[in-house]
């Protein structure tokens, strides 16, 4: 079941992510170095030449229904997120959401008026945070647990009785994050390297800022890349039989003066056709080992092929080449994404996969 | 009382007067004696010492008007306030007479005002005054008064720790709507971690409720928040980060003035050792990963609790000084974003010391994080990238990695990413400083991460690229065989792989690395100089890294001797500027002592690293090259490195070209033998180099050369 990891061959180094310098006699390299040793080493392919994985399994639908909780996925289907990644949580602990719920709130008020202390234990009536663990959202042992947090309100004119409404919600996650990246942090690191948030900016970047300010994390911005969004393209084409895509629609631009913009819809049946096609030749050569592997897994070439087969279907009829272009923005039945780093997915069955998408652009940024 | 007083201290004098004319009259161990009585006398009749016996046993009640005593003794220790100052005991028996009250308000006034000291106040007497306070008697203002000069002398007072042990009853005061902005201030510097409780800080917030969001409660607060950020939280405006007013200036001037006098050193600060982000960029910016995070405390430390309160922690945001740092070295606590370590100098002497992976982690992640958002992945089309801030920003972390000495694993990671689409002259000074730094690499990745990008760099850049790049390998030639000389002089140069560690480099291996990049340069330089036509500038820029080069065994302790290739060695030669052929003529000469050295010691231990006979071979051709070519004339021998044919040479008519590269011939050096010639033979109308070449003249010649500070070829060819 392990998947390749082709591009991104790293070995554990677990305990010499940080050199030791010491004053011991021996004949030693420098401990801030990031090279050094040949164990240490294997990280640094990554350095110059980190990619996307060539090949990825086959998305498979997931029965995520049974081992979530609902409440929980319907938050998490209802919503588009703005994604970021996050460098690792230095001592986060799962035990503690309680008080960082409270503290969070208490952080929240103080920013909110400026120039008041505020007691962490006691209760805020303004916002109240929620933070909970989202059971079942991992995949491997090596993935953190997900972590959701809540924001409630009440609205500035609200009656006295009226309840406290959503008004931010946000997550942590990992999902079938590079095991060898994950086993190579310290004890004291939690790795939760994908942040979604929806809700009002000044709130995200309240949040962001007391993560950070208790975390010792970074968040910056993760963009989907153009490959990425293709990624997407032919793994959610790939399962229209299971569950129909609907349509699937492209936005590209084109650098030309006037910029333009063009949307390109396709009908599912024919992306599905124009897919299998594609994969054709190499579902015979799997014939035999079909059973073995369910699902199989799909290539990049196979992604590349079924790019260039849009494009030049678009180019036959509109003599427009779209590879002078880029993808920004994909869509269909099972959910959309935006080059900007927004996305919003829509049935659960096929969230994993693409969460582990995300999960692995955004381990990609991580700055070591 | 104060009647009895008065008469009893002149009889007193009168008595030892009387005493002293009998003693003088016995004349029996006259000056013994006479000297002993002459200081109880002075002492008695010290009217400072009188007026302060007055003011320690007068009693309580006893009248104020008309009493021309109390006016005069008070007079007395006023003027030696204002004057010397008072001695910590004439300052408690002083201040426990004022806030007894034993002659009511209006003294109590007067004294505190001249409350100045001379060396420090007794701790003790703080807290007796204090204890009065509770008392209730003393009229407001008198008590702010109090608390005033508690404020203002706060650091004269010898010790705190009794202070610190009624730090409650202290509190308690706060509840006074006078007394609070006093009070918050003196529990501010009181304030220990043991101090701050749950109940005070829902004091504080009450009062806060109470009275709206004032300075001195936020500034108390904060504090808590240093110590206890997991009971209380709060965001100071900025218009607010002013700390605590003054509130100390006529006593200020007094004890500035009485110090001055004095001459003491005893140096009271009163300013807020408060470390705010002051906002100096006027502009916000987009993007604020270049911000430094500010220096705080853990909150959720929930983990090692038991661990922090068994051994009390400090925060380094509350340590001031190096000494401070020293004495809490054992126990300080890093702090909540590794990141606000590179401002400050002090952080960064304790992350020297300090060996926790995890820290130094946490400050990789933010610092590679800050790199790349800033120059790698740069959304808004790095608009930003010149900016003022990115400048500073690199230049913070230089000046750290200077400090330290050493690189942080995150830039060189972040260099090696940079490098490939770098273009040459964003931030060059500060790109290139950064690479001078970085750590050996080993030699199978060296070429990949290094020589690939900069390959492409220098051929694509200009001649001021080349030089600074030059520039910046020689730093980086430098600081690695500097690293090589500390670690391997620890030991033994038999570097067997050391089992426990993975993080051994062996010898043989930085060897590899060293010559790789000696190579690579040499490479570098030897199309560089063909590519510019042989400037200078970048000629000098080489020699400089082949003077490193061609002293690794005996400067550094390397066991490798690389030579120049051709392509640096004879545009050195026949450089048009003399500079560049003496400084050669230097290298050469280090090359040879390295060499022989070497030789000597290959002799006398057997397994001495062994120098290929490849090496001796370059060095000695490019020895005899030399030698026939500045002194003996001999260009285009046969056998030596630069053959020309006989014909061509022939051919292109010039007149004995076997001297053109001599020493009197050399285009470096023909205008010193016309200066010599014309000195030599001042009446002569014509020149003939020929006649230096007579032996006389010629070593004359030599001299003449040498004196003008041309060592390299003195040491290269030693007079014999």
């Amino acid at each position: 079941m392990e998947r390749p990891h082709n591009s991104v061959a790293r070995t554990p180094l677990n305990s010499v992510i940080v050199q030791r310098r010491s004053k011991s006699k021996n004949y030693r390299q420098s401990y801030r170095s990031c090279l050094g040793a040949a164990s240490r080493f294997s990280l640094t392919p990554a350095l110059t030449a980190r990619r996307l994985n060539t090949s990825r399994r086959a998305p498979k639908s997931h029965n995520i229904t049974e081992k979530v909780n609902p409440e929980h996925l319907a938050l998490l289907l209802k919503m588009e997120w703005k994604l970021s990644y996050v460098t690792p949580l230095y001592q986060f602990r799962h035990t503690q959401l309680k008080s960082y719920s409270r503290q969070l709130s208490a952080f929240i008020a103080a920013e909110k008026q400026q120039g008041m202390a505020v007691e962490v234990e006691g209760s805020h009536s303004s916002f109240r945070v929620s933070f909970s663990v989202v059971q079942g959202m991992t995949e491997t042992d090596d993935d953190a647990e997900t972590v959701l947090i809540q924001i409630h309100s009440k609205p500035l004119f609200a009656g006295q009785d009226e309840p406290q409404r959503s008004v931010w919600s946000g997550w942590l996650t990992c999902i079938n994050g590079n095991p060898d990246y994950l086993r190579s942090l310290p004890k004291d690191f939690i790795c939760l390297p994908l942040f979604g948030s929806s809700g009002p900016e000044g709130l995200t970047a309240l949040v962001k800022s007391w993560f950070q300010q208790n975390f010792d994390c970074c968040f910056g911005p993760l963009e989907i890349s153009h490959t990425s969004l293709q990624w997407l393209v032919a793994l959610w084409t790939n399962c229209h039989t299971e569950s129909s895509i609907q349509h699937l629609k492209m936005i590209w631009t084109l650098p030309v003066v006037p910029p333009l913009q063009i949307t390109y819809t396709v009908n599912p049946q024919d992306a599905w056709e124009l897919w299998s096609s594609v994969r054709k030749d190499r579902q015979e050569e799997n014939e035999g080992r079909e059973q073995v592997e369910e699902g199989g897994s799909i290539d990049i070439e196979e992604v590349m092929r079924f790019m260039q087969g849009l494009k030049s279907h678009f180019y036959r009829h509109f003599r427009l080449d779209l590879s002078a272009g880029s993808l920004k923005q994909v869509s269909t039945a099972l959910g959309s994404a935006k080059d900007s780093g927004r996305v919003k997915i829509s049935n659960s069955r096929y969230m994993i996969t693409t969460l582990t998408l995300l999960t692995e652009c955004a381990l990609l940024k991580m700055p070591i | 009382m104060a009647t009895k007083l008065n008469l009893s201290a002149p009889s007193d004098s009168d008595l030892s007067s009387l005493a002293d004319q009998t003693a003088s009259s016995r004349s029996i161990n006259r000056s013994l004696r006479v000297a002993e009585k002459e200081r109880r006398k002075n002492e008695a009749e010290d009217p400072f010492v009188l007026a302060l016996k007055y003011f320690s046993d007068v009693e309580a009640g006893t009248p104020l008007f008309g009493n021309d005593e109390f006016e005069k003794n008070l007079v007395l220790v006023e003027r030696l306030a204002y004057s010397k100052g008072l001695s910590p005991e004439a300052i408690s028996i002083m201040l426990e007479f004022a806030m007894s009250l034993r002659m009511g308000n209006a003294p109590c006034v007067r004294v505190l005002k001249c409350l100045i000291p001379t060396t420090v106040v007794p701790q003790g007497a703080v807290v007796r005054a204090v204890v009065w306070l509770g008392v209730g008697k003393i009229p407001i203002n008198t008590q702010i008064l109090f608390i005033k000069w508690v404020l203002t002398v706060f650091d004269l007072i010898d010790a705190k720790d009794q202070l610190r042990a009624v730090y409650g009853f202290i509190f308690s005061f706060v509840t006074d709507e006078n007394l609070c902005p006093f009070i918050c201030h003196l529990l501010y510097l009181l304030t220990r971690k043991e101090s701050v409780r749950v109940f005070r800080v829902r004091k504080l917030l009450e009062l806060q409720s109470k009275l709206g969001r004032q300075p001195f409660l936020l500034h108390l607060l904060s504090l808590y928040k240093v110590f206890c950020p997991e009971l209380v939280t709060l965001s100071i405006p900025s218009r607010m980060r002013s700390g605590f007013r003054n509130y100390n200036s006529p006593w200020k001037s007094a004890l500035i003035a009485v110090q001055k006098r004095n001459g003491s050193q005893v140096a009271s600060s009163t300013s807020l050792p408060f470390t705010i982000k002051d906002k100096t960029n006027p502009r916000k910016r987009k993007h604020c990963h270049l911000e430094l995070p500010v220096l705080s405390s853990l909150v959720n430390k929930q983990a090692q609790t038991e661990l922090s309160s068994s051994r009390k922690v400090v925060p380094l945001v509350q340590l001031h000084s190096l000494t401070q740092l020293l004495e809490n070295m054992h126990r300080i606590e890093l702090p909540a974003q590794m990141g606000s370590l590179l401002g400050s100098s002090l952080a960064l002497q304790y992350l020297d010391c300090v060996q926790d992976e995890s820290a130094l982690l946490r400050l990789n992640f933010w610092l590679g994080y800050a790199l790349h958002e800033e120059f790698l992945f740069c959304g808004d089309g790095g608009g930003s990238q010149t900016s003022e801030e990115a400048l500073q920003f690199l230049d913070k972390l230089l000046s750290s990695q200077h400090f330290l000495q050493e690189s942080f694993s995150s830039s060189e990671a972040f260099l090696y990413k940079f490098l490939s689409v770098w273009d040459g002259s964003l931030l060059r000074p500060q790109i290139l400083s950064l690479l001078s730094n970085i750590p050996v690499v080993p030699s199978s990745q060296i070429g990949r991460l290094l020589f690939e990008p900069l390959m492409q760099l220098f051929f694509t850049s200009s001649l001021f690229f080349k030089c600074g790049l030059m520039e910046c390998l020689s730093n980086m030639l430098l600081k690695w065989l500097t690293w090589h000389s500390v670690y391997a002089l620890e030991d033994d140069l038999d570097i067997s792989l050391n089992s426990h560690t993975s993080i051994n480099m062996t010898l043989s291996g930085f060897k590899d690395s060293v010559m790789e990049l000696v190579h690579f340069v040499g490479r570098l330089a030897s199309v560089g100089l063909q590519l510019e036509g042989c400037h200078s500038l970048l000629l000098s820029f080489i020699l400089d890294f082949y003077e490193a080069v061609c002293d690794t065994f005996l400067k550094y302790g390397l066991p490798l001797v690389v030579m120049p290739p051709p392509g640096v060695f004879y545009p050195a030669l026949f450089s048009l500027d003399p500079v560049s052929v003496d400084r050669l003529a230097f290298i050469m000469y280090r090359y040879k002592v390295n060499l022989t050295s070497a030789k000597t010691q290959e002799k006398v231990t057997e397994q001495a690293f062994h120098i290929s006979r490849q090496t001796f071979r370059e060095f000695n051709q490019y020895l005899v090259v030399m030698v026939n070519c500045l002194w003996n004339s001999k260009m285009f021998n046969p056998g030596m490195g630069v053959q020309l044919g006989e014909e061509l040479l022939l051919k292109s008519n010039v007149p004995q070209y076997w001297t053109s590269f001599d020493l009197i011939h050399h285009p470096a050096f023909m205008s010193y033998a016309v200066d010599f010639h014309q000195q030599c033979w001042p009446g002569r109308k014509d020149m003939d180099f020929n006649s230096i070449k007579h032996s006389k003249p010629w070593s004359w010649y030599l001299e003449y050369l040498y004196s003008q500070g041309y060592d390299g070829l003195k040491q290269f060819v030693p007079t014999p």
